[in-house]
C-alpha cells in the first residue's frame, strides 16, 4: 500500500502505522534536483555518518559511488577470477586437445605452438571475466527483482526522467525518524518522504 | 584529497592567468639551459663517434631520431584526437602536447644527418647488397637515395605545416572569444588523422621496414604509430605531474583528468599489445623466410630478454596496473607507470632499429646512450622554449567551459 510523503515532518509517534497494517519503514527519502545537489547530500549524510543509503538518479554520476561510501565491492576480483578461469581453460583446451589427444604436425610447428593459441585463450579470458562481472553485478544487485519499497513513493517517477534521490535505510544504525528526516530536511530537497515496506 | 588535488571543479567564467609565474619562467628557463647543454655535449661525442664507428652511429642515430620524432608526432596525433573527440583530459595537456609537436621542425633539421648515412643503414643503398639480388633491383624505382629523401622531406614538411597550423589557431583562440580558430582546428583535425597515418605507411616503410631487406609488413606502421600515440600519452601525465602545483594548472587538474588518461594508456597499451602479436601471429602462421628474418634477428641472442622486458613493461605490467582505479585515481602510481611506459617505448624502437645491425644478438654501444640523450636534450630544450612561449592554459577554448561544468 502507498502512503502520500508529505514535506512536513510527521507527527510522532501517532502517524506510526498500526500493526494490523503490516507495513515497516523502510527509510526516508529526499528528492534533488540537480545531480551537484545529490551529490553534495550524498557526501554530507556520509559525513554525518550514515553508511546504509542509496541514491537514485536517471544518469551515472561518476563520483557517486564514492561520496555514498562505497569503496569496496568484490565485482573486480570476481572478474579477474572469471578471467583468469577463462584464459587458463582455453590455453589448457588447445594444449590438451593439440599436443596431447590428437598432435598434428602443422607445417614443422611444435605441438604445444603458443602463439596460435593465443587468440582463443584470450578471447575465453574476456569471454568469462564479463560474463563473470556480468552475473557478479546482477546477483550482488539481488536481481532480478521485480519490486522495491522505494517504488512506493509516487515521486520516484521521476528518478528515470529527471529527479535524483537520496534513501535512508532504517537498517542504519544511525538512523532515527525524527533527526534522520531533519537532517535531510537541512540539505534543502524538494521534498522528503517515507518509504514503506509493505 | 589525493596528492593536494581536488575532486571536482567549479569554474565559472573562468579566466586563467595568461603569464606564467615568474618563479616558474625562472626554473624553465634554467632547465632548458641544462638540456640544451647536456644535449649539445651529447651531441658532440655523438658526432666524435661518427669516426670512430660509422656504422654505429649511423643506427644509434635513426634509433634516437625516431623515438624522439615519434614523440612529436605521438603529441601531433593526440591533439588532433582530442580536437574532435573533447574530454576534460585534453585542456590542461594541451599546451604540453603543442609544446611537443612544435619540435617537429627541429626535428626536421635533425634527421638531415640520416641522409648521409643510408648506404650504411639500407641494403638497398649498398651497391654489394643491390647487385646480388635481384628483388631489390626491381624495387629500385621506388626505394632509391633520391626517393627517400624526397619523401622524408615531403612527410616531415607536411606535418610540420600541419603542426604549426594548430598551434597558430590555438594560439589566435587565446585573444579571441569568437570560436572561428577552433572550428579551423576541428577542421584540420579529421583529414590530418587520415592524412597522417597515410603518409606515416610511406615514413615508416621508408625509415624502419626497410632496414630489413625484403621484409614487410602491412600492420607495422600501425604499430609505430600507436607506439607514438601510447608515449605521448605517458610524456602529457609526467608534465602534468610535474607542474600540478603551479598556478594555472592547479586550478584544473583533478583526480578525473588522471583516471581518464590512465584509461587513455591502458587503451593503447592494449592496442600496441594488440598490434605487435598479431604482427607476429600472422607472421609465425605464414613461415615465410622473407617475412620470417625481421622476427629471428630480433630473438637472436640476448634480443630474447628485450622482448622479455617489452613484454613485462610494454604489456603486463602497465596492462594489469591500470586496470585498478584506485591506481588510475592516485598521482603517484600513475605517474610511475606514465614513466616506466616511457622508457619502455624507448627500448622498443630500440629493438625496432637496431637488431638491423647487430643480427646476432644484443650488442649495446655507447652511441646508443650519447644519440638519444643528445636528440632529446636539444628536443627537451626546444619543448621548454615553445612550453612558456603561450599561458599554460588554452584560453577561451569552447569546449573548456562546458567541460569542467558538465564533463566526466
Amino acid at each position: 500500500m502507498i502512503v502520500e510523503p508529505r514535506t512536513a515532518p510527521p507527527e510522532f509517534p501517532s502517524e506510526a502505522p498500526t500493526a494490523e497494517e503490516e507495513k515497516t519503514l523502510y527509510g526516508l527519502m529526499a528528492e534533488f534536483e540537480e545531480h551537484d545537489q545529490l551529490l553534495e547530500a550524498a557526501r554530507r549524510a556520509y559525513a554525518a555518518g550514515y553508511r546504509r543509503m542509496d541514491a537514485f538518479s536517471p544518469f551515472p554520476i561518476e563520483e557517486l559511488a564514492e561520496a555514498l561510501g562505497r569503496d569496496y565491492t568484490p565485482v573486480p576480483l570476481i572478474t579477474l577470477l572469471g578471467g583468469m578461469a577463462g584464459g587458463l581453460g582455453g590455453y589448457f583446451m588447445e594444449w590438451y586437445s593439440m599436443a596431447r589427444l590428437y598432435p598434428f604436425n602443422i607445417g614443422g610447428r611444435p605441438h604445444n605452438s603458443w602463439p596460435n593459441f593465443i587468440p582463443i585463450t584470450f578471447e575465453l579470458t574476456i569471454l568469462i571475466a564479463s560474463l563473470s562481472a556480468f552475473v557478479a553485478v546482477l546477483v550482488l544487485n539481488r536481481l532480478p527483482r521485480l519490486n522495491h519499497p522505494v517504488f512506493n513513493v509516487p515521486e520516484f517517477r521521476r528518478a528515470s526522467i529527471d529527479r535524483f534521490f537520496l534513501c535512508i535505510e532504517m537498517q542504519d544504525p544511525k538512523f532515527d525518524r525524527e533527526d534522520t528526516w531533519r537532517f535531510l530536511e537541512s540539505l534543502e530537497p524538494i521534498s522528503v518522504a517515507e518509504v514503506w515496506d509493505e | 584529497m589525493n596528492g593536494g588535488l581536488k575532486s571536482d571543479l567549479q569554474i565559472e567564467g573562468a579566466k586563467f592567468p595568461s603569464a606564467m609565474a615568474p618563479a616558474l619562467h625562472a626554473r624553465i628557463n634554467r632547465f632548458q639551459l641544462i638540456f640544451l647543454i647536456i644535449g649539445l655535449i651529447a651531441l658532440g661525442f655523438t658526432v666524435l663517434g661518427a669516426f670512430v664507428e660509422r656504422r654505429q652511429f649511423f643506427f644509434s642515430y635513426l634509433f634516437g631520431c625516431l623515438f624522439w620524432l615519434g614523440l612529436s608526432l605521438g603529441c601531433f596525433l593526440v591533439t588532433m584526437i582530442h580536437e574532435l573527440t573533447g574530454g576534460r583530459w585534453g585542456y590542461p595537456t594541451r599546451r604540453f602536447l603543442e609544446a611537443g609537436f612544435m619540435a617537429l621542425p627541429l626535428m626536421l633539421l635533425l634527421f638531415i644527418p640520416v641522409f648521409f648515412g643510408l648506404r650504411q643503414l639500407y641494403p638497398w643503398a649498398r651497391p654489394e647488397d643491390l647487385a646480388s639480388d635481384e628483388i631489390l633491383q626491381k624495387l629500385r624505382g621506388y626505394q632509391n637515395s633520391g626517393a627517400y629523401i624526397a619523401r622524408a622531406v615531403i612527410c616531415l614538411g607536411i606535418w610540420s605545416w600541419m603542426a604549426w597550423s594548430l598551434r597558430r589557431w590555438s594560439l589566435q583562440q587565446d585573444a579571441t572569444t569568437d570560436a572561428a580558430p577552433t572550428r579551423k582546428a576541428r577542421t584540420l583535425s579529421g583529414p590530418g588523422i587520415v592524412i597522417y597515418g597515410l603518409l606515416g605507411t610511406v615514413a615508416y616503410v621508408d625509415w624502419i621496414m626497410s632496414l630489413e631487406k625484403h621484409w614487410y609488413s602491412t600492420m607495422f606502421a600501425v604499430i609505430v604509430i600507436i607506439g607514438q600515440i601510447l608515449v605521448a600519452y605517458a610524456f602529457t601525465v609526467i608534465w602534468l605531474t610535474l607542474l600540478r602545483n603551479e598556478e594555472p594548472i592547479s586550478a584544473v587538474v583533478s583526480k578525473s583528468q588522471y583516471h581518464q588518461l590512465g584509461n587513455l594508456m591502458l587503451a593503447f597499451v592494449l592496442f600496441w599489445t594488440y598490434v605487435s602479436f598479431g604482427q607476429l601471429l600472422i607472421i609465425y602462421s605464414g613461415d615465410e623466410p622473407h617475412e620470417l628474418s625481421w622476427y629471428l634477428h630480433r630473438i637472436a641472442g640476448d634480443w630474447k630478454w628485450v622482448i622479455a622486458a617489452l613484454g613485462l613493461f610494454h604489456f603486463f605490467l602497465p596492462f594489469y596496473l591500470l586496470l585498478f582505479r584506485a591506481v588510475k585515481k592516485h598521482v603517484v602510481p600513475v605517474t610511475i607507470l606514465a614513466a616506466i611506459l616511457f622508457v619502455v617505448h624507448i627500448i622498443e624502437i630500440y629493438w625496432q632499429v637496431m637488431p638491423a645491425f647487430h643480427q646476432g644478438g644484443l650488442a649495446v654501444s655507447w652511441l646508443d646512450f650519447t644519440a638519444p640523450i643528445g636528440i632529446g636534450g636539444l628536443w627537451l630544450a626546444f619543448f621548454l622554449s615553445r612550453l612558456k612561449a603561450a599561458p599554460l592554459l588554452p584560453q577561451h577554448d569552447p569546449g573548456l567551459q562546458f567541460a569542467f561544468r558538465y564533463g566526466h
